[in-house]
């Protein structure tokens, strides 16, 4: 380590730095494991990938060749191995960063021999069985648009409850923290009563019940976005709640002190600084949501209403291919992931304090 | 109000009361807490252009006292009049009368949402209902006044603790109060930052407003202060010239006091 330097410069901590520190023991460790993975992971896809994906006998075919086999158990070994040199070594690494190299190869490593392990115990077993109902492809382009359809159809559903939840939810949050019980209880109800419902007997009471008992003619669509939007009311009202309830009290003296009136303070000093608090939980109320809509199928959508859940069970019963339900389970990734990052990154950001500034 | 006044922005305040005349009175104020008698009969009248400082031990109920002044506590007995005013009163419009009123916290309680000039200028529009260019150009007089013109854009956590403390002095300032009010403003301060808020402070002395302050800060009781109460106990045991307090107190406890902070 450098000993006399004139000014002291932060050490460099970069990838030559890291590369100096490793051992060739601890990079062949690592090496290992993730080619063990590698193996396992693009090896089968390519194997199958050489077989082609349509008709469904070549995917079973692919299952069960000879290449499959011998990709699964080389990529077994290599983990192994891998395992082995981490495990017994990581202890003797001589650099931080050796010992995280050799830990971080053996990981992978058992990771692998776990996959490749599953893989050669399944394509040994009932593998026709399984890739006949879950990955027939043929036939499944057409519907493609109507699974886009769908996908519209559950965010449409989910953004136009979560506005009506919001909006309906701050109000109650509002009411619930008056200090007048008059006003306090109705909000109480309503939010436990929502909160203590299942969302199932919401959705078919507003969607069934209701039209019936009130001679409503109200379509499955616009009841199941007024069924998900008050259920989303009662759960927002209470992040909503806890989010002011968070504001320190001198927040309101000061704003009481200039003359405001109670509702001035809340709309102008409370409420926004409650609302940048509750920002993260109401978006995996939303994340939430999204999922929920898929109860709507109980209400018997007509095809161009049809969410995501609905396209894809009606798909698999119509063609007895299960395919879909594995495509439905791909939409609603496709939607909530990105979702649960912004969810992710925007907790961290208040974490920092960050969100604090800026209007 | 004199020409020459109306030109320095804090002077041109609203038809402030004539020195001498009575701005605040208490008559029997009694204020508990649960069952913890914070308050135990205080009389108190406060004049027009008088700098009245409260000193006293922890929990003896000054800052309870500085705060029935604008009703944030309300007494659980007594009555609390303002520019004749009863506040107590429930028909009183409180939110009126405190517009006149300018109180600045401990804890600053700036709006973090709000830069500097946006924590002054919220109230101007929204209770005084000036337009949004008045009120904007009202706020960057008064950031001027406490020496902050710069900071007018900042938001509170991009602030020093006495900036922050003297961009509250400001949004009370600005709604052009007859009375102000100060709540221990130097105590969650650094020490190096002290002086700028008490300075601003002073300054504000010097130009006459009515100021009721309860402080730690005893040099800067006996020098700025026309008047000084010493509070135990939930009472005011001694009221009097701050200069001839420091030298002689009266009472035993305000010479215990004293004896351990001076």
């Amino acid at each position: 380590m450098a000993a006399t330097v004139p000014e002291l410069k932060r050490p460099e901590r970069g990838f030559s730095w890291v590369v100096e520190q490793s051992t060739t023991a601890a990079l062949a460790v690592l090496g290992l494991g993730a080619a063990s993975l590698a193996v396992i992971i693009l090896g089968s896809t390519a194997v199958l990938t050489s077989f082609g994906f349509i008709p469904v006998d070549n995917v079973i075919e692919g299952f069960q060749s000879s290449a499959m086999k011998a990709v699964l158990w080389f990529g077994v070994v290599l983990g192994i191995v891998a395992v082995a040199g981490g495990w017994g070594g990581f202890k003797s690494m001589p650099t931080k960063v050796a010992r995280e190299e050799a830990i971080a190869g053996a990981v992978l490593g058992m990771l692998a021999v776990a996959l490749g392990a599953f893989l050669v115990w399944f394509s040994g077993g009932e593998v026709d069985r399984f890739v006949f109902n879950y990955m027939r492809f043929e036939g499944t382009s057409p519907l493609i648009p109507h699974f886009f359809n769908g996908a519209k159809n559950t965010l449409v559903l989910a953004f136009s409850s979560e506005v009506l939840g919001i909006v309906l939810g701050l109000l109650l949050a509002v009411l619930a923290l008056s200090k007048r019980a008059v006003v306090r209880a109705p909000a109480r109800a309503y939010i436990n009563f929502f909160r203590g419902t299942p969302l199932v007997w919401q959705i078919s009471f507003i969607g069934v019940a209701l039209p019936i008992g009130f001679g409503l003619d109200i379509g499955p669509y616009q009841a199941g976005i007024a069924a998900l939007g008050l259920n989303a009311a009662a759960y927002s009202a209470e992040v909503f709640r806890a989010g002011i309830q968070s504001i320190e009290r001198g927040q309101m003296e000061a704003a009481r002190s200039l003359g405001m009136s109670y509702f001035q303070a809340m709309r102008y000093a409370i409420i926004p600084q409650g609302i940048r608090r509750v920002i993260p939980p109401l978006m995996n109320e939303f994340v939430i949501l999204v999922k929920d809509t898929a109860l709507i199928l109980l209400l018997g959508l007509t095809s161009s209403q049809r969410d995501l859940m609905t396209v894809g069970s009606q798909a698999a019963a119509n063609t007895f291919n299960y395919t879909f339900f594995l495509m439905t389970a791909a939409g609603y990734l496709v939607i909530t992931l990105p979702l649960i990052r912004l969810v992710n990154s925007l907790e961290k950001r208040l974490r920092s304090g960050l969100v604090g500034i800026g209007a | 109000m004199s020409p020459s006044k109306a030109a320095s922005p804090t002077r041109s305040r609203k038809s402030a009361a004539p020195a001498g005349e009575t701005l605040i009175r208490l008559e029997g104020v009694h204020k508990w807490f649960g069952h913890n008698h914070v308050l135990k009969g205080i009389d108190l009248e406060v004049q027009a252009g008088s700098v009245v400082v409260i000193i006293g031990p922890s929990g003896s109920g000054k800052s309870t006292l500085l705060r029935t002044m604008n009703m944030l506590e309300e007494p659980t007995e007594g009555k609390v009049f303002f520019n004749g005013v009863e506040l107590t009163d429930i028909r009183t419009d409180l939110n009126k009368v405190r517009t006149d009123i300018g109180i600045v916290f401990q804890s600053f309680n700036l709006f973090p949402h709000k830069t500097a000039v946006g924590n002054i200028t919220v109230a101007l529009e929204k209770v005084l209902k000036l337009d949004g260019n008045e009120a904007r150009k009202r706020a960057l007089e008064q950031l001027e006044h406490v020496g902050l013109s710069e900071k007018a854009g900042a938001y509170p956590a991009q602030l020093s603790g006495g900036q922050q403390q003297r961009v509250a002095i400001a949004r009370a300032l600005a709604m052009r109060p007859k009375l102000m009010l100060f709540d221990e403003v130097t105590s969650a301060l650094d020490p190096e930052l002290v002086r700028e808020v008490l300075d601003t402070m002073k300054e504000l002395a010097d130009e006459g407003m009515t100021m009721v302050i309860v402080t730690h800060e005893m040099g800067f009781a006996r020098e700025v202060g026309s008047r000084l109460l010493f509070t135990d106990g939930g009472r005011i045991i001694e009221d009097g010239d701050p200069k001839k307090i420091f030298a002689r107190p009266k009472d035993e406890r305000t010479k215990d006091f004293l004896s351990h902070v001076l």
